[in-house]
């Protein structure tokens, strides 16, 4: 478990030989220790080519790796900063809300729109982002940035949980997702809006609400 | 966590805080505040500006940073004033013959008793002497000892060390991945090639970033998982 | 100490119990000439920035898309509703708009959130809360909501003065940036308060403009008057530990 929370927007890490971290840009507040901070162009994995494509696409923004040996302090813009504990299960987050992890958890992407239909289209309007969620998979912790801090939401079978695109945060065990409409919201909203839908989120498992319809 | 406390005229704190987002200040002399910062007070209390002919020489005493002068009044009088800031933190600090640097943003008032000089460092003011300061942090403020390096933005403030210094990462800016950047362009910057590094005995105040950086797409580096 | 005229529900001691068949607070729901009797939506705090409401078919009023997450069956309707306020007059943000408000109705569970704002509960036994039309963030369908228009003296502008008010027996929800303080005020003490700063009242108050400060020396500096809201009479003033809202209160 390597970040202790210091206030409910600064967590704190250790790293050492063998222990790094990935994190994002701009997210570092302090350390002390002999630390480098070195804009990681692969990412961990991927490659300098594939960094380069992404460029292109206008995508990416590489991570920083954290290595070294010493304590270093992490916050961003003052939002809340929420610590998920991984014991091998996958966690899929927004990946602007991530604002460090452990160098020993999988990393990689999910074309939401392979899980659930039209809806990583409509979020990719929705949230300004691309059609890719951040998956974190393996053991260790991943830092997560929410505006005013989250509540977790329990999926079980039979009740699932609609969420605001906006408001959701990240979600993790056997969950589906698809896009679906409350009754009169549409026509609340404006039937043209993105905001027009909410996650569905059915199955098993905890979706990570902020208490905030803003996005970061 | 109890409900809101309903306070009146009397019982609300004297010089403490209320909670952690408002600050009362039991006022009977002057204090200087920064504009803006007062949300409610009770009792007879005048605000006059900085540069009036009259506290002439309360200014000439406290007041040295003619760079703020606009942004502050002299609050004169008797009453609770109650002190707060973009519901960011609030916490009170007393100095007994010392000094703290603060960022100049985050100051929200002190007691005349106390001097308010530029600092040599841009955008802080420091404090000195005895007396009372009201400053206000994005969360909490940790505290913490040199040695240390910090990101600008995250610095509230310190006290009794000495000023910082400028801490450039070389092995960023000379390693390959340095060179990459600069023939290319690619790369970008880590964002934490430049911090402040403090060194020697005292305490510095961190909070996480003021600035609001704009979404940044990260994570998405991996391609496909593993 | 005499507990004050509106009881503020502890954010802690809110019902907590899902599904709790009787509101302790509201033991008696009456009509109060809307279409929901008997059952009476729950109010609960999950953290002090998110409110969930438990619901077995009756009906609360929220603000517009101030829903985050809900579980069940909901449905939304959108009405119209508030007035600008108090801030809204000082700090000449008034646009004829009027606050867009959803009625939800449902089985389940509706969690409503606004901007990471802090969330306070009131209940109200018969008596009347005023509040900035953007600060309400729920209401229950048994309280009533409307406009009053509040006669000002001395008002800059020549417009009339609304304020959203809630009234009835049930629980409200409003919204604070930071946690609410609750100032009382007497006939012996006065409150001066910056129209950013304000969020709500409840009891007989008098409210007055005032310019409360005299930048005589800021030559040059435009606008170097600035307001506050005097508060006189008996009553509780809800105020919130910010100021962002405000134009016209410079100090």
């Amino acid at each position: 478990m390597p970040f202790t929370t210091l206030t409910s927007r600064m967590v704190q890490a250790e790293v050492a030989p063998g222990r790094t971290l990935f994190s994002q840009r701009g997210a570092m507040l302090g350390y002390r220790g002999d630390v480098r901070f070195t804009p990681s162009i692969t990412g961990g994995q991927g490659g300098v080519m594939g960094m380069i494509g992404r460029r292109i696409a206008g995508e990416a923004t590489p991570l920083m790796t954290v290595e070294g040996q010493g304590t270093v302090m992490f916050g961003h813009g003052g939002h809340h900063v929420e610590v998920i504990d991984l014991a091998g299960d996958t966690l899929y987050v927004e990946s602007d809300r991530l604002l460090a992890f452990d160098g020993s958890l999988r990393q990689g992407t999910m074309f939401m729109g392979s899980q659930g239909g039209v809806m990583g289209m409509v979020r990719g309007q929705v949230t300004g982002q691309g059609l890719f969620t951040t998956t974190l998979e393996g053991h260790g912790s991943a830092a997560v940035m929410a505006h005013g801090g989250v509540i977790q939401l329990p999926i079980s079978t039979g009740r699932p949980v609609h969420v605001d695109p906006q408001a959701y945060v990240a979600h993790r065990g056997d969950v589906r997702n698809k896009l679906s409409t409350a009754i009169g919201w549409r026509d609340m909203v404006g039937r043209g809006s993105g905001e027009a839908f909410q996650l569905e989120l059915s199955g098993s498992g905890t979706v990570y609400v902020q208490a905030s319809e803003e996005k970061l | 966590m109890n409900g809101p406390v309903i306070h009146d005229a009397h019982t609300l704190p004297a010089d403490d805080n209320i909670n952690p987002y408002a600050f009362s200040v039991d006022l009977d002399g002057q204090w200087f505040l920064q504009k803006g910062k007062m949300v409610a007070y009770y009792g007879k209390i005048d605000f006059q500006g900085i540069g009036l002919g009259r506290l002439d020489r309360l200014i000439a005493g406290s007041f040295h940073s003619p760079l703020h002068a606009a942004d502050w009044v002299v609050a004169e009088g008797r009453g609770k004033m109650v002190l707060a800031d973009r519901a960011f933190d609030v916490n009170s600090y007393d100095l007994d013959d010392g000094n703290l640097t603060v960022r100049s943003g985050n100051l929200l008032a002190f007691e005349p008793s106390l001097a308010l000089k530029q600092s040599i460092v841009p955008g802080f003011l420091t404090l000195i002497g005895t007396g009372k300061f009201v400053a206000a942090s994005n969360g909490p403020v940790v505290f913490m000892e040199p040695p240390l390096r910090v990101d600008p933005q995250a610095l509230v403030g310190w006290a009794d060390c000495p000023s910082p210094c400028h801490h450039y990462d070389h092995a960023y800016l000379r390693g390959i991945v340095g060179g990459v950047r600069a023939h290319t362009g690619l790369g970008g910057t880590s964002g934490e090639e430049h911090q402040f590094e403090f060194v020697g005995a005292g305490t510095v105040l961190l909070q996480s970033t003021e600035r609001m950086m704009d979404a940044i797409a990260v994570g998405e580096t991996g391609g496909t998982g593993s | 100490m005499h507990k004050p005229l509106p009881p503020i529900v502890a954010a802690a001691a809110a019902i907590t119990v899902p599904g709790a068949p009787i509101a302790p607070i509201a033991p008696c729901p009456s009509a109060w000439g809307t279409d929901n009797v008997g059952s009476v939506a729950q109010f609960r705090l999950q953290g002090s920035k998110v409110l969930a409401v438990d619901m077995s078919g009756d009906t609360v009023k929220a603000k517009n898309g101030a829903m985050v997450a809900y579980e069940g069956e909901m449905t939304f309707k959108k009405k119209s509703g508030g007035g600008e306020g108090l801030r809204g007059m000082v700090t000449r943000r008034l646009t004829g708009e009027q606050m867009a408000v959803m009625e939800v109705k449902g089985h389940g569970t509706c969690y409503f959130a606004d901007r990471a704002s802090e969330i306070n509960l009131v209940s109200l036994h018969g008596e009347k809360l005023h509040v900035e039309a953007e600060n309400l963030l729920c209401t229950d369908g048994a309280l009533r909501t409307g406009t009053t228009f509040t006669g000002l003296r001395g008002s800059a502008q020549g417009n009339g003065l609304f304020t959203t008010t809630v009234e009835g027996t049930g629980q409200a929800a409003i919204l604070s940036d930071g946690t609410a303080i609750v100032l009382r005020v007497t006939p012996q003490t006065p409150l001066q308060v910056d129209p950013g700063a304000y969020i709500a009242h409840t009891g007989n108050l008098q409210q007055h403009f005032q310019s409360g400060v005299t930048f005589r020396a800021l030559i040059g500096e435009s606008g170097g008057e600035s307001f506050q809201i005097r508060f006189e009479g008996d009553g509780l003033v809800y105020v919130q530990p910010s100021e962002r809202n405000t134009v016209g209160g410079d100090l």
